[in-house]
């Protein structure tokens, strides 16, 4: 004698009658009508304890449609690429604005020809504009400082015009 | 075109641009790139475009063949690939030399002969890619390197522009399987990338030149002229300069190949900071050392044969070494330098053991004097005038060259190797979090204090013309 309870037993007589349990959800006539929650839940609700933000988002109800999922590698890749040629555009833009004397010193060392003429051109007005403005006195005073740095001399040297 | 040049820069913008632009077609992407490294070695010379193909042909036909031989005929293929690239490096670099050599020795024993004498033009960067064509065909034969998808990638792999003319060599191994899809560009690459290129011009442009123009070049084209403080002060000035030359050339390559994607291995390692001629060598010129190691000290028996044959080994390692920067007696007397040292350090190391014998400091100056003395040999014009430096060492005099800022340089250029290691990594970690604008402002200020700095004019990377 033993206190387990036997299991049920399956008439076997004539035929199997047994109909087990099926692998498919029910079908929606068959279940309780759905039961409104109640009106407070979303108070009682604590979003921590839930899997994920975007399961809370969505479960809480606090916004109008369900936020987009996380990006996917593909969409970090293109938004760092995004930001690289930014960084890229701003430097390259602020060169063109600032250092005006590279193309000037470029369209000086090449071949008279049209390219070269208008190159020359612009960037003559556009340094001239710059020392108007006073823009280019960071430059100039960085370099007036290395060009004092460089003429200095030990003491008891020959002064910088008088080197070889 | 020189990196740090205004046509180069515009170049690089539209390379970065439209390379980017073709992104979901990496087929597309790589032969852009391919045309795009041709146009830039076309700007030395475009004839040599023609042997830059003609070379990557060869080296991925052999391969090829290699990968579908079985057994011995591999060996007979690799040997004939190899060959091949060293008769054409021969040819373009050493053809004169030895032409010259030949025949001064006839004469001397009165067989005097015209020789044919060719004015050869050296193509810019062949010692790199025919290196690299090298170490293709060898690692496909080794099994280390799955012969390349196609003829295309293997042209990229010894064109690529950053890494074309100057190093680092980079092995198949390393950028055949990132030319397999469309590489990815993170922030930290980006970052990374941005500095390197501007710490490279800084110290391309600024120290490099700087110390070359006032110090180095006139002292020594005339030794005779200065003083001994002022051949000791050239002398370290030279080693700072061919620091800050050199990597930065390796730094602007990786910094360029890391806005396109791709990852390059890394070249210097604070150099002077080594405590011995071996530690020199894992931390200079890394990618050709290891290249040395791999493909000529390992094939010749490396160590395996006992310390007598690892001494022959490594000393025939580095003359060859030496050889390869250029044909002349003063950088085989170079490598025989650095080979000479590294044997005394083995056979110490056998006497001694793996104990300190002489403290890091001790080791640290005596290895950087060592290798100044050998920067001696490998800048002077030739012997003689390697030898009236070393002779004017001992010339008491006034100091006429080295100025108080050309000092600072150079003491600066020294104390950069002090740096924390990875320090550029460090500040690219903490950049990178930066919005794009004010990366973009930073760059682009430090560049224009750069070029506000800078003399006129660029000269040449030094390793351009090995």
């Amino acid at each position: 004698m033993t206190d387990e309870r036997e299991p049920p037993e399956i008439p076997l007589e004539p035929f199997p009658v047994h109909e087990r349990e099926s692998p498919f959800p029910p079908l929606a006539e068959s279940l309780p009508p759905p039961v409104d929650p109640r009106s407070d839940w979303i108070q009682a609700a604590d979003a921590h304890d839930l899997p994920t933000r975007e399961n809370a988002l969505i479960a809480l109800g606090r916004f109008a449609f369900p936020p987009a999922p996380p990006l996917d590698d593909e969409g970090v890749a293109a938004r760092d690429r995004r930001w690289t040629s930014r960084t890229v555009v701003v430097a390259a833009v602020f060169l063109l604005v600032f250092n005006a004397v590279s193309p000037l010193n470029w369209s000086r060392q090449q071949a008279p020809g049209w390219v070269q003429g208008t190159v020359q051109q612009l960037s003559e007005v556009w340094v001239a504009q710059l020392a108007v403005f006073g823009v280019d006195m960071p430059r100039q005073g960085v370099r007036e400082t290395w060009t004092a740095a460089r003429d200095a001399r030990f003491a008891g040297q020959e002064p910088a015009s008088a080197t070889p | 075109m020189l990196f740090p040049t205004l046509a180069f820069g515009v170049f690089f913008l539209f390379v970065y641009f439209t390379s980017w632009s073709l992104d979901r077609e990496n087929g597309r992407r790589k032969l852009f790139l391919l045309l795009a490294s041709w146009f830039f070695y076309a700007q030395w010379d475009w004839r040599f475009v023609a042997l830059l193909i003609a070379s990557a042909v060869l080296n991925w036909g052999v391969a090829a063949l290699i990968a579908r031989q079985p057994g011995a005929k591999k060996a007979w293929l690799v040997g004939l690939g190899v060959a091949v690239n060293l008769l054409i490096l021969g040819f373009f670099k050493y053809y004169g030399f030895f032409i010259e050599q030949a025949a001064e020795l006839l004469m001397r024993f009165g067989w005097e002969r015209d020789l044919p004498l060719l004015e050869i033009v050296l193509p810019v960067g062949i010692s790199f890619f025919t290196f690299q064509g090298i170490s293709y065909v060898v690692d496909v034969h080794r099994g280390k390197t799955p012969p390349a998808k196609s003829l295309v990638d293997v042209m990229l792999l010894m064109s690529f522009f950053p890494h074309l003319v100057a190093g680092p060599i980079v092995r198949a191994s390393d950028l055949l399987p990132q030319f397999d899809r469309t590489p990815r560009l993170t922030r930290a690459m980006a970052t990374h990338g941005v500095l390197l290129i501007v710490w490279g011009l800084f110290k391309k442009t600024v120290i490099a030149s700087e110390l070359s123009v006032n110090l180095v070049d006139p002292v020594f084209f005339d030794p005779s002229a200065y003083s001994a403080f002022d051949i000791a002060a050239a002398t370290y000035a030279y080693a700072v300069q061919i620091y800050c030359d050199f990597s930065a050339y390796s730094d602007m390559a990786i910094g360029l190949a890391a806005l396109l994607g791709y990852s390059f291995p890394r070249n210097f390692d604070q150099p002077y900071r080594a405590s011995s001629m071996q530690a020199f060598w894992r931390r200079w010129h890394i990618s050709l050392s290891s290249w040395l190691r791999d493909y000529l000290y390992v094939p010749l028996g490396g160590g395996r044969k006992g310390l007598v044959s690892s001494c022959i080994n490594v000393f025939i390692t580095m003359v060859l070494g030496g050889l390869w920067h250029g044909a002349a007696w003063t950088f085989l007397a170079w490598g025989a330098l650095h080979g000479g040292v590294q044997v005394i350090e083995r056979l110490g190391r056998a006497a001694f053991g793996d104990r300190r014998v002489v403290p890091t400091v001790v080791g640290v100056l005596v290895t950087f004097h060592i290798v100044c003395l050998g920067w001696i040999l490998f800048r002077a014009e030739s012997f003689d005038l390697a030898m009236q430096m070393l002779a004017g060492l001992g010339r008491i005099g006034p100091v006429v060259a080295l100025t108080p800022l050309l000092l600072t340089l150079i003491v600066g250029g020294l104390a950069m190797h002090w740096l924390p290691p990875r320090a550029i990594e460090g500040v690219a970690e903490r950049l990178k979090a930066a919005p794009s604008l004010t990366l973009g402002l930073l760059v682009g200020a430090a560049i224009l204090m750069v070029e506000a700095v800078r003399p006129e004019g660029v000269a040449p990377f030094i390793y351009f013309q090995f």
